[in-house]
């Protein structure tokens, strides 16, 4: 077991991200209140717990065992016990919700400013960052940050105040005894550090062991059809049962180490009960002390013990409480790579009329090896362009960077005349449509997935778009129509009723320059043909550029720029791109569109 | 312990295991409830010896060395007592983790009796989840409840019994009524801030999903510029979480607050009813210094009775779930009565009108009839979704083919034993399923007693041996998470060679050439139509170049054979084939240049 699981990572990591904690207090600013009044609450509730064992000794030694004996005293005593126990109650409730309320919304902060943050970063971030991480980010890194302004900061004031208050009790009621009593605290410390250093290996060896018997469970679950042909069932259950043993035993050592630590705690809770009476008896003999003193002692040596274990315990927390935030902070440090210009121009959707140029625009994903070079060519407002090339040539590149997903290495792309650098990417991202291969779906209804959750958008503007590219019959076959509540795997649509939502989405937005990345490469002929029925409806009046595979989907294009090698190699419109007998004539020939149409057959 | 997988036949139930598992094992039970027990009889001295010190003090009858023995039983009964519960306590977290182990044991043998078929229909995950969390809720019952129950139910007696006999019974009686609302409150309380809190980290689920669609999806998000939509919709989760977590402190607030509440309540009764006895002189102020002591220990095992009640009702649900589990019979099991015969040659004949997945609405395969004569080797192809893998699996008896339908040597499937059935037949996934072990353990998976030199010769003729000599540890090298990614061709030819190995009458590639190259095709093909020589041999392929030397191939589409020959004949009768073979000569060729 060399490797280190995360949590192994996280610890030795832990002391030197201390300071990702304390990055994220601003956070908290707005609650600062919230935790003044935690305070509070936690010096009245600490007040409360601490009085019990001194009424009760003023009841014994003045009320009850004194040399008169009062029982309206003790009354009294009684009445002001009852009344302190409903403060501490009132108090403690109270500090939880507080506490845990004002926790809560720092964490709600944190996370609402980390998606934001994440969200806004160019697509670059995206490349290098696996979302699967960004989740974890986001929903536990954060998670466990929050056990620091809750359980942490909690622990830290309440047992922290109280061991402080007991002592302070013990010293106010027998200096020589209380003096004695501080001999346990660096014993108890020690011991709870030793112990719980071994104590977090052990849980941590169970964890990796049960975590190796659910991976191979997992495994073999998906491969059973291989254990049952192979006929091996009866060595992966001996391979399953050398797993299961082994976490058995690691168990059995966690749950020992726990035992020992626990049991040896009480062990000198015990012990220094005795040792206290032994002194505290003598005092007590000798006249030095008064019996409810020596009652009050053994009260609060036992309430010595529960704080340092807590704060022990909160330890763990604080550490990796500490790591998280450091990943957190890793992620909020990274600024966007693109930003609005200061000076961004709003651009009016209205007057948008979708004329499109590159100019010299060379690009790399990484600065070494450019994707594009040196690309320019101009697209008429409301014209339609296809843009075919062999896979990698860099035809999705050059859509990514009109969408400026990316900024280009050098050159410059405008829109309308107008470098789109300069333009807000809000008013890019409503001039600029993109339908892609893949096509997303969110958990929510139909409408919400083809109006993308705007409420401006109207019921009946979405079905008009529904209807325009022909996805309204097939809404309408769902159970629910335009209500049903779809899954974002989308296991309820098929892959062209998935692509038919993504076109309505995008006449519902209504762009003026509209980018179709592949779009229908995964349909079926049949789809495909309503498809392309909506598309021609989707294209009329907008500026239209299609990547294509099948290059039967460009035939009609204005014009047709075939991309090879990071430059435009061809242009032109079909029937000249074919005369000319280049890389287009080739591909053409061998996409087997040749063949339906009967014209050219190539000998194979 | 006994061996298992030879009993696999029976079905046993969880909670018969879990009784025949306490009962076989009464004497560590009876040892550890005696040691707990012990230890609370030990413990109650505490607070009786206190008393007694306290009288002794205030009767003046106290010298120096009498202080000291005092303090010496003291601790000794303070040892004595976590010694003594430490060993019961140790031994029933070892038991608890025994049985822990045999039920999962049981799980995985139970597990690997089901059906491909089972699995389809069941998301793994699920099911993992589900038996990892109900075993050891069931382990938790075992240790944790059965200490808190031994110790609440004895620490309670024999705290009441001293109360009764050493101080006064009307004094006990007064004081503890308000602990028992605890049990009740606990009982009653406990799952509803259970309920709470799931509901909070369905909450906490519900935001990492939609972070996790809306980041799957920030292309569609950036270019329609729905970052403030996408924002809303993530910060209305994040309000629901917090939402959530506040009624679980509302909830588990209201329970931290009410336990010592109840046992402060009782502590005032005592200090009060208890002051004016003592005042009274009714009982000793050692009695009632002892009494106060006695109250702070009957409140935990009060508290605990509620905790093993939880317990105890949550353990049992997750026993049902796990019978559940575990009742499910195995679909595909070997006929009562097999066909006397232990080897197959490897003669094939399909005569399948209709086969129908058993979650499925309708046929995916129908009207399939071929035989395959020993030795002769079969092309499948067809479109995706034609049914291909659905046809080979069947053989193998994978998905179970209905009765009279699939015979080999002339036997029914349903009729050979399972062993001689899948002893016949090696086969490779179209995924090239391997394991997280090494290569070599992959390649010889079907095989204890293989030799490097046999499985080396396995992989070349895979072609994979050079890849194979040229990892840093050989063989031994592991794959999958923990060690080196294959790709998927790589993995495709592993799992070649490991079907290769097994040297079996029919070996079935099920789509398994489809992420490999071209030239690597032609090798391994040329391997096999050496080594397979009058073998059987089933090729499902999606590339056609890889069933062209086939004896005869059949063309599937939308569940139905729709042309079948050889190669030749088929491109000459310009159908489906023909027209799926010139469409990939083009993309070769595309692909070459």
């Amino acid at each position: 077991m060399s490797a280190l699981t995360p949590s192994e990572q996280a610890r030795r990591g832990g002391n030197r991200s201390m300071g990702s904690l304390l990055k994220l207090l601003p956070f908290a600013k707005r609650y600062r209140w919230h935790f003044a009044a935690v305070v509070l609450l936690v010096i009245v509730y600490n007040a409360t717990t601490v009085l019990p064992p001194y009424l009760v000794k003023i009841a014994i030694d003045s009320d009850i065992s004194g040399p008169r004996p009062n029982l309206h005293g003790l009354w009294t005593i009684s009445l002001l016990y009852v009344g302190v126990v409903l403060l501490s109650v009132a108090a403690n409730y109270l500090q939880i919700l507080l506490v845990q309320y004002a926790g809560q919304s720092v964490v709600r902060e944190i996370r609402v400013a980390l998606f934001q943050h994440i969200e806004r970063q160019s697509m670059a971030f995206f490349d290098t960052n696996a979302i699967g991480r960004l989740v974890t980010n986001v929903s536990s890194d954060t998670e466990t940050v929050s056990q620091f302004f809750t359980n942490f900061f909690l622990s830290m004031l309440r047992d922290g105040l109280s061991l402080v208050m007991v002592v302070v009790a013990m010293f106010e009621l027998n200096v020589r005894i209380a003096a004695w009593s501080m001999l346990l605290i660096p014993v108890l410390f020690g011991i709870s550090a030793l112990y719980r250093k071994r104590l977090r290996r052990a849980y941590q060896t169970t964890r990796t062991r049960l975590s190796n018997i659910m991976a191979f469970l997992a495994e073999n679950l998906a491969g059973i059809r291989i254990i049952q042909i192979f006929h091996q069932e009866q060595r992966q259950a001996a391979r399953f049962d050398a797993l299961n043993r082994s976490h058995r035993q690691a168990s059995v050592v966690e749950y020992r180490t726990s035992v020992l630590f626990n049991r040896t705690f009480e062990m000198l809770g015990n012990a220094a009960v005795a040792a206290v009476v032994w002194i505290g008896g003598g005092a007590v003999l000798h006249k030095t002390i008064l019996f409810g003193t020596l009652y009050a002692f053994i009260n609060y040596i036992r309430q010595f013990f529960q704080p340092i274990n807590a704060i022990t315990q909160q330890w763990n927390t604080l550490q990796s409480a500490a790591v998280a935030a450091d990943r957190i902070g890793q992620v909020l440090s990274v600024e966007p790579a693109i930003v609005d210009a200061p000076n961004a121009f709003p651009l009016a959707l209205e007057a948008v009329r979708g004329e499109v140029e590159f100019e010299h625009v060379t690009f790399a994903y990484k600065s070494e090896v450019p994707v594009l070079r040196d690309v320019s060519f101009r697209v008429p407002a409301g014209s339609f362009v296809g843009i075919v090339g062999p896979t990698g040539a860099g035809k999705s590149s050059l859509m990514s960077l009109l969408i400026r997903f990316y900024d280009p290495t050098s050159g410059r792309i405008l829109l309308d005349g107008r470098d789109i650098r300069d333009i807000r990417q809000t008013d890019l991202h409503r001039a600029v449509g993109f339908v892609q291969q893949e096509a997303n779906l969110f958990t929510g209804t139909v409408l919400d997935n083809i109006r993308l959750f705007r409420d401006d958008i109207s019921r009946d503007a979405v079905i008009a778009a529904a209807e325009a590219v022909g996805a309204h019959e097939v809404v309408n076959r769902l159970p629910d129509g335009y209500d049903t509540f779809l899954y974002s795997k989308g296991a309820n649509l098929s892959m062209g009723e998935r692509q038919l939502i993504s076109f309505a989405r995008i006449v519902c937005l209504n762009p003026r320059v509209l980018i179709l990345d592949e779009a229908t490469a995964n349909l079926d002929s049949h789809t495909e043909a309503l498809v392309s029925r909506g598309l021609q409806a989707v294209s009329a009046n907008r500026t239209t550029l299609v990547i294509a595979h099948r290059l039967a989907t460009v035939r009609r294009a204005d014009c047709i720029y075939v991309v090879n090698q990071g430059r435009i190699v061809e242009s032109g419109p079909h029937e000249a791109l074919l005369c000319r007998g280049g890389l287009y004539a080739e591909m053409y020939a061998k996409s087997g569109a040749a063949y339906e149409d009967g014209k050219m057959v190539q000998p194979i | 312990m006994p061996h298992q997988s030879g009993n696999s036949q029976r079905t046993e139930s969880p909670t018969r295991l879990l009784r025949q598992f306490m009962w076989s094992n009464k004497g560590w039970y009876a040892l550890s409830m005696l040691s707990i027990i012990a230890s609370e009889i030990v413990m109650v001295q505490f607070p009786n010896l206190l008393g007694r010190f306290t009288d002794a003090l205030s009767a003046h009858r106290l010298s120096g060395r009498m202080i000291l023995q005092y303090a010496g039983w003291l601790l000794l009964v303070g040892v004595a007592y976590v010694i003594l519960y430490g060993i019961g306590q140790l031994r029933n977290g070892q038991l608890g983790r025994a049985f822990e182990y045999q039920l999962r044991k049981r799980l995985f043998e139970h597990w690997e009796r089901l059906s491909t078929s089972y699995f389809r229909r069941r998301s793994i995950g699920d099911l993992l989840n589900h038996a990892m969390n109900d075993v050891r809720a069931v382990r938790e019952a075992l240790t944790g409840g059965m200490n808190l129950f031994t110790n609440a139910i004895f620490l309670l007696v024999t705290t009441l019994v001293m109360t009764f006999r050493t101080i006064s019974v009307r004094l006990t009686l007064v004081s503890i009524i308000p602990l028992l609302a605890l049990p009740v409150f606990i009982i009653w309380w406990g799952p509803r801030i259970r309920e709470a809190s799931k509901s909070a980290q369905e909450a906490l689920s519900d935001m990492a999903a939609v972070t996790e669609e809306s980041l799957s999806a920030i292309r569609l998000v950036k270019a329609t510029a729905s970052e403030p939509v996408e924002s809303a919709r993530f910060t209305e989760k994040v309000d629901a979480i917090v939402q959530r977590q506040m009624v679980v402190f509302r909830r588990s607030g209201l329970f931290q607050t009410l336990i010592p509440f109840t046992g402060s309540v009782s502590f005032g009764i005592a200090l009060a009813y208890g002051g004016y006895l003592t005042v009274s002189g009714q009982i000793a102020l050692g009695s009632f210094v002892a009494f106060t002591l006695y109250l702070a220990m009957l409140i935990t095992p009060l508290q605990q009775m509620g905790f093993v009640f939880n317990y105890f009702q949550r353990a049992s649900a997750s026993l049902k779930r796990l019978e559940v589990l575990l009742s499910e019979v195995p679909e595909i099991q070997d006929p009562a009565v097999p066909a006397p015969v232990t080897h197959l040659e490897g003669e094939i004949d399909v005569n399948l009108p209709a086969f129908q997945y058993p979650d499925g609405s309708e046929p995916v395969l129908r009207d399939i009839r071929f035989h395959v004569a020993a030795g002769q080797t079969v092309g499948i192809v067809g479109r995706t979704g034609s049914g291909k893998t659905t046809l080979v699996n069947l053989l193998p008896r994978v998905f179970n083919p209905p009765p009279g339908t699939v015979r080999m040597d002339g036997y029914d499937v349903h009729d050979l034993a399972l062993r001689t059935l899948r002893e016949a037949i090696a086969y490779v996934p179209q995924d090239g399923f391997l394991f997280s072990a090494t290569i070599g353990e992959n390649i010889g998976f079907s095989r204890d007693d293989a030799t490097p030199q046999m499985l080396l010769q396995a992989a070349e003729y895979a072609g994979f041996r050079r890849e194979i000599e040229q990892f840093p540890d050989g063989l031994d090298t592991v794959v999958g998470e923990r060690g080196v990614t294959l790709s998927g061709g790589q993995k495709q030819r592993a799992a070649i060679a490991r079907a290769l190995l097994k040297d079996a009458p029919i070996l079935i590639l099920d789509d398994s050439l489809s992420a490999v190259d071209m030239n690597t095709e032609q090798h391994i093909l040329a391997h096999l139509r050496r080594i397979r020589a009058g073998h059987t041999t089933i090729i499902v392929a999606h590339r056609l170049s890889a069933v062209r030397h086939a004896d005869f191939i059949l063309v599937l589409d939308g569940g139905r054979i729709v042309e079948r020959g050889r190669h030749e004949a088929l491109l000459e009768m310009g159908g489906l084939y023909a027209s799926m073979y010139h469409l990939q000569e083009a993309a070769v060729e595309e692909v070459t240049s």
